[in-house]
């Protein structure tokens, strides 16, 4: 159906909705996907736009109609915005029922209904089977409300005040019977050990006091088993020889429990002085490594040391002091050793490690040498193949060079006004030939560089 | 009307960054956000929103901006920089305006939204005309007519 079609059904039918299935209290969790993202409920009568989001008819009734721009049949999603003109209210019957399943409380219970039942069921739990739902009295006179459980067959009001025949208190109609079978004071019952009538009202008191009602003996907390009426208690009590003892068990306890609070207070007290011994040892022994650490030579004066402390312990093993002092100083020699030793290790790993780097250096640098040789021959061979371009291309003008030169001297030699022309026709080959002739000296030199470098 | 229910499950749940600062009531609650990665401007700031709910909420939307609060309440709180940002906190947001809202969002996701505009955010500026804006402004909120006019934010 269109927008139109569905704001137009939504109002219809809001008018005749009852209970507010969102305000139910819910008893259980239930799955996150059958929430409505606009109330976060469960879904209440749920429709389905064309891009498969689906809402609560109510929820989304009224997003289009603060959302949509007037008279348009478009209505943005409000999950995706996509644009959307077809509300569909066939919804799968898996979701309207899984909805419809969540357990909820009766919202009676400010009643008094207790009742858990299916959120699909509360419609008509509320309106025909909770017996907490108001009705009015069946009585047209009485303008109070009755809960349904309590309108009765013979369809009474249950308002009328009636007045109690033994307390003369004001009861409720539908109470009276409960008040005069269990709760009116003035009503006598018997007592069940002595059966003696008393009123309820004084059934307690007679209780504290009967004579027959059995109570246990007054050293039952120093395990007396006996347990007899109140009125042969005293006679027991006399001949109970716990109960003779008592006062004496009571000194006995009460001197217990002095005793066990101050033995506590002295396990506290050792604890701190057993902390402080533990701290002195600790300085001691450490203040003995430093000095043994400060001795500066290596194995030969520890070991003496180590003689040395024990020949004391073995001279005076009666002197704690000194026993103490020879313990801690053969406890800093083996300190001492166990350092070197892990100290050994430590460098022998770290020659190891060493040689290993140097190993692949090495590696890397004649791996390295070989491809820089290849392109230096490489290299080489271009520059020899230019060279002899060079050389071949240069030939033609050392050539001409050499011609010239020849012919040069010849004619200032033969006709001096010939000079200016011939020269001015040799300059630039003999240019060219000054420029040539530091070519030819650096080629051995390059040579010789490049096979420095090698 | 549902506002309730829908507010109070938030209480449940908040994600990171995000902490509820007052909501006892459904009419208005602060959140303090928080910008959990390294963007130098917000670092190690903690920012309070204020969230206004109308009794339409959530088919309108919030009214939300960002508060300061002095020194002297124990949780100093200042206005974050941001080119859509007014000085006196009124946010240039889309979402939060009532062309832009979807009764989908809530407030964590609103608060999520919030943060990721001020984490891309690297220019250290007020919007253009704050001064005139914060001076002449007397209107509320959701009557402001905000132009969306820069989508890169």
């Amino acid at each position: 159906m269109n927008l139109q079609d569905f704001l137009a059904m939504e109002e219809s039918r809001e008018r005749d909705e009852l209970i507010d299935l969102r305000s139910l209290d819910l008893v259980s969790e239930y799955d996150s996907h059958l929430m409505c993202p606009i109330c976060h409920c469960p879904f209440v009568e749920p429709v389905r736009l064309q891009c498969d989001h689906v809402f609560c008819g109510s929820c989304l009734s009224s997003a289009i109609n603060s959302f949509r721009s007037a008279d348009s049949d478009e209505f943005p999603c409000p999950s995706c915005r996509n644009p959307t003109q077809k509300v569909s209210a066939s919804v799968p019957r898996l979701l309207i029922n899984m909805c419809d399943e969540i357990r909820v409380l009766c919202p009676l219970i400010t009643e008094g209904c207790q009742e858990i039942i299916p959120r699909g069921h509360v419609q008509s739990h509320v309106e025909k089977y909770c017996g907490y739902r108001l009705l009015p009295c069946p009585d047209n006179s009485c303008d109070q409300m009755t809960r349904s459980k309590d309108v009765g067959m013979d369809q009474k009001c249950i308002h009328k005040v009636r007045r109690c025949a033994h307390c003369k208190e004001n009861v409720l109609e539908h109470e009276y019977e409960e008040h005069e079978k269990e709760l009116c004071p003035v009503l006598e019952v018997t007592c069940a050990d002595c059966e003696t009538v008393v009123t309820r009202g004084a059934l307690q008191e007679h209780i504290e006091s009967c004579p027959e009602v059995a109570i246990p003996c007054a050293a039952s907390k120093y395990a007396c088993p006996v347990k007899i009426r109140r009125a042969d208690i005293a006679a027991h009590e006399q001949s109970c020889p716990i109960v003779a003892m008592g006062p004496y068990f009571e000194t006995q306890n009460a001197r217990l429990k002095s005793l066990e609070s101050s033995m506590r207070h002295l396990q506290q007290r050792n604890e701190i002085f057993e902390d402080g011994l533990a701290n002195i040892r600790s300085t001691l022994f450490e203040s003995t490594r430093l000095g043994a650490n400060s001795h500066s030579g290596g194995q030969p004066p520890q070991s003496d040391r180590e003689q040395q402390s024990s020949a004391r312990v073995d001279a005076h093993t009666d002197d704690p002091a000194d026993l103490a002092a020879g313990v801690f100083s053969s406890n800093a020699t083996t300190y001492l050793l166990s350092l070197h030793e892990s100290l050994r290790e430590e460098v022998s790993q770290l020659s190891h490690a060493i040689t290993d780097l140097d190993a692949r250096a090495s590696m890397a640098i004649m791996n390295e040498c070989m491809r820089i040789k290849e392109d230096i021959a490489h290299t080489n061979a271009a520059v020899n193949s230019v060279r002899m371009q060079v050389q071949w291309l240069m030939n033609p003008r050392l050539h001409q060079g050499t011609r010239g030169g020849a012919v040069r001297p010849s004619s200032t030699e033969s006709e001096g006004t010939r000079t200016n022309m011939a020269s001015s026709v040799a300059g630039p080959s003999h240019a060219t030939g000054q420029s040539l002739g530091p070519l030819r000296p650096r080629r051995p030199s390059d040579s010789g560089r490049e096979g420095t470098k090698l | 009307m549902f506002a309730t229910k829908r507010l109070s499950k938030m209480q449940e749940h908040v994600p990171p960054g995000i902490a509820i600062v007052k909501c006892d009531n459904l009419e208005e609650w602060q959140m303090d956000i928080k910008i959990l990665d390294q963007n130098p401007l917000y670092l190690d700031q903690t920012y309070r929103l204020k969230f206004t709910f109308s009794n339409k909420y959530p088919i309108e939307p919030p009214e939300v901006q960002f508060i300061q609060c002095p020194d002297s309440t124990g949780t100093p709180r200042t206005i974050p920089m941001h080119p859509h940002i007014y000085s006196n906190g009124i946010i240039c947001l889309d979402l939060l305006g009532s062309a832009g809202w979807s009764p989908v969002q809530t407030v964590e996701s609103v608060c999520m939204s919030l943060q990721s505009m001020l984490t891309a955010n690297n220019r250290n500026e007020r919007p253009p005309g704050d001064q005139e804006f914060i001076a002449t402004n007397r209107r509320r909120i959701r009557d402001i007519n905000f132009v969306y006019e820069d989508d890169n934010v």
